[in-house]
């Protein structure tokens, strides 16, 4: 009842002169880096410009866009104060020898959606697995980082960043593999989204906080993108490539609008999930180094560093916490904080009392 | 639609718990409860209270949380971790004055009560309030809250809605009449 809202002034930290001061705005210089970045990499990956594939130029042009949004969206996103934090002290802690594993089950295997439920996982790993390697396939084909050159002998040349990589045979399997990657990627991402939207249509859960533009809108899309981009292989097989430049037009259209609507729904995620990763190394970092003790009971529940780094951020947000009874509330364990809740409502000092809180869960 | 809000008489408890095996039945709860029935003083009385979110007009879990994962709702509802985003570090759950968010340290994942939105959006009362037997949790208006007010007819003050006896502004109401007028309760 004593809570006081406190500002909580920041000192201003002083300026030093930096590449940083050369542009208008960190957008401006991660847009200009960027871009530079992906103009030398073209730059060696076709030889000097001399094996650009034309046909994919609009794909240029919308990665352009995205990353235009991308930065918008993550830029203001890394300002906010708990976010800086965990990016900040998370990216000290990325070469630690606990960030692969991490990695590869919270990036490449999901492991944590599988506890959320076996189909939600199968239809995780479809669409994302299915997109990822469809990206992996197009992007270098786009910025010719790859690209692929024929001589007489039946053999296709695979050309990477410009150097020779490897010699396949034109009817071998792993050119089968190539041909078809896209096409493999375009059923796994078709099947995924079915899943999502049975899901989304037959059960209640999925359901109850639904909005069609956050949540059905990126699986509509995405539903777009594979199937015209399967069409254009059904026009190649089956018809000769009837309409085949209109849908290729049309397939295009459909990934640019993807791309672009990318950084602001659901999709978001995506670039940004790794943060997990962060997150958890900042957790078991400074777990390992000092824990906090509940200031009721004693117990161990958080690292100290957290727990002042939250305290801190709130305090950015002119929130403040600090007690009459001496402490500040994300200094006691989540137990000891509810039934010092209790005591303040009753006048009974619930947290003093030594009893174990009852059992909350509805289910045993 | 007339605004509602979720107000709780909190000794008015009977410890029944139809409140926790309510929340787990809402659309988009996957059959846990989000909320909680503590015994106030357990070694002498029986007396229980809930406690559950209060849904704060400047929401400490969701100022904390470096995804963005927990949204405020048109209606003032705080809504729950957004699945795809939730990266799991667990800052809301430290920062909630009341520690209500919960986290499922398998799914990497945090849950918390989101005033049952799919049905208060529409102007349907929260699971809690719609089964509880005791009118310790009920849906009105803010009239029918001002009402309640001048039946309890506290001259001494103690009207304990929200400030200055919570930590911030909420959007749920909280009284104990009872309590603050010196009556015994009678069950
Ligand atoms: C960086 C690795 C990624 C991680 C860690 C990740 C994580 C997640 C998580 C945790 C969810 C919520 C799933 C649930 O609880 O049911 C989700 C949903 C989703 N993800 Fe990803 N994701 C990743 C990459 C991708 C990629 C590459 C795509 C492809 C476009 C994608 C598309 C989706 C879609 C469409 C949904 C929503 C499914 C639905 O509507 O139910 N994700 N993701
Ligand atoms: S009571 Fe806690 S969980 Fe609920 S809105 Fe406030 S800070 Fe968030
Ligand atoms: S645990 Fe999830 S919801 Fe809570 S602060 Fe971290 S990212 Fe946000």
């Amino acid at each position: 009842m004593q809570a006081t809202n406190k500002m909580q002034m920041n000192s201003a930290s002083t300026k030093k002169s930096t590449i940083n001061d050369a542009f208008a705005s960190k957008f401006a210089k991660s847009m200009f880096l960027t871009v530079l970045g992906i103009a030398v990499l073209m730059f060696i990956g076709t030889r000097m410009f001399t094996h650009i594939d034309l046909n994919l130029y609009g794909y240029m042009v919308g990665t352009i866009v995205f990353l235009g949004g991308f930065f918008y969206r993550f830029i203001a996103w890394g300002e906010r104060p708990p976010t800086k934090i965990i990016l900040k002290k998370g990216l000290k802690l990325v070469f630690s020898k606990r960030t692969a594993k991490t990695a590869v089950s919270h990036l490449a295997i999901y492991d944590f959606i599988k506890k959320r439920g076996f189909y939600r996982w199968m239809q995780h790993v479809l669409i994302g697995w299915g997109c990822i390697l469809a990206c992996l396939v197009t992007f270098p084909l786009v910025f010719s980082w790859m690209y692929f050159t024929m001589d007489d002998n039946g053999y296709y040349t695979v050309v990477v960043m410009g150097m020779d990589l490897l010699e396949i045979k034109a009817d071998g399997i792993i050119a089968w593999f190539s041909y078809n990657a896209l096409n493999i990627s375009a059923i796994m991402v078709i099947a995924g989204v079915c899943m999502a939207l049975y899901r989304r249509a037959k059960n209640m859960q999925a359901r109850a906080e639904q909005k069609f533009i956050y949540d059905l809108m990126p699986l509509y899309l995405l539903l777009f993108i594979s199937i015209t981009g399967l069409l254009l292989t059904i026009q190649n097989v089956f018809l000769h490539g009837w309409m085949q430049p209109q849908m290729s037009l049309i397939h295009q259209f459909s990934v640019i609008l993807t791309l672009i609507y990318l950084p602001f729904g659901k999709l978001a995620h995506i670039p940004f999930r790794p943060m997990s990763v962060l997150a958890r190394n900042y957790r078991e970092h400074y777990g390992e180094q000092n824990m906090k003790a509940c200031k009721v009971c004693g117990d161990h529940f958080v690292s100290v560093e957290q727990s002042n780094d939250v305290i801190h951020v709130l305090g950015v947000n002119h929130i403040e916490f600090n007690m009459e009874d001496g402490f500040n509330l994300a200094e006691l364990c989540l137990p000891c904080r509810r039934k010092y809740r209790i005591s303040r409502f009753s006048g009974v000092p619930t947290h003093q009392v030594k009893v174990k809180e009852a059992n909350q869960n509805a289910r045993g | 639609m007339v605004k509602k809000r979720l107000y709780l008489e909190l000794e008015n408890c009977i410890g029944c718990r139809s409140c926790l095996a309510a929340c787990t039945q809402c659309g988009g709860h996957e059959q846990r409860n989000r909320n909680y029935v503590y015994d106030v003083n357990p070694l002498v009385n029986r007396q229980t209270m809930p406690l559950m979110c209060l849904h704060c007009v400047n929401p400490a879990c969701a100022r904390s949380c470096p995804a963005q994962a927990i949204q405020i709702h048109e209606t003032g509802a705080v809504l729950s971790a957004l699945v795809e985003k939730c990266i799991g570090c667990q800052n809301c759950t430290i920062a909630c004055p009341y520690g209500i968010p919960k986290f499922d340290t398998e799914q990497n994942l945090m849950y918390k009560c989101d005033l049952c939105i799919d049905r208060t959006k529409d102007g349907i009362p929260p699971m809690c309030a719609s089964v509880c037997p005791s009118n310790t949790l009920q849906w009105l208006t803010d009239e029918e809250i001002e009402a309640k007010q001048k039946q309890f007819n506290l001259d001494n003050g103690k009207w304990v809605t929200s400030m200055p006896y919570l930590e911030g502004e909420t959007n749920v109401r909280v009284n104990l009449p009872g309590i603050l007028q010196g009556v015994t309760k009678l069950f």
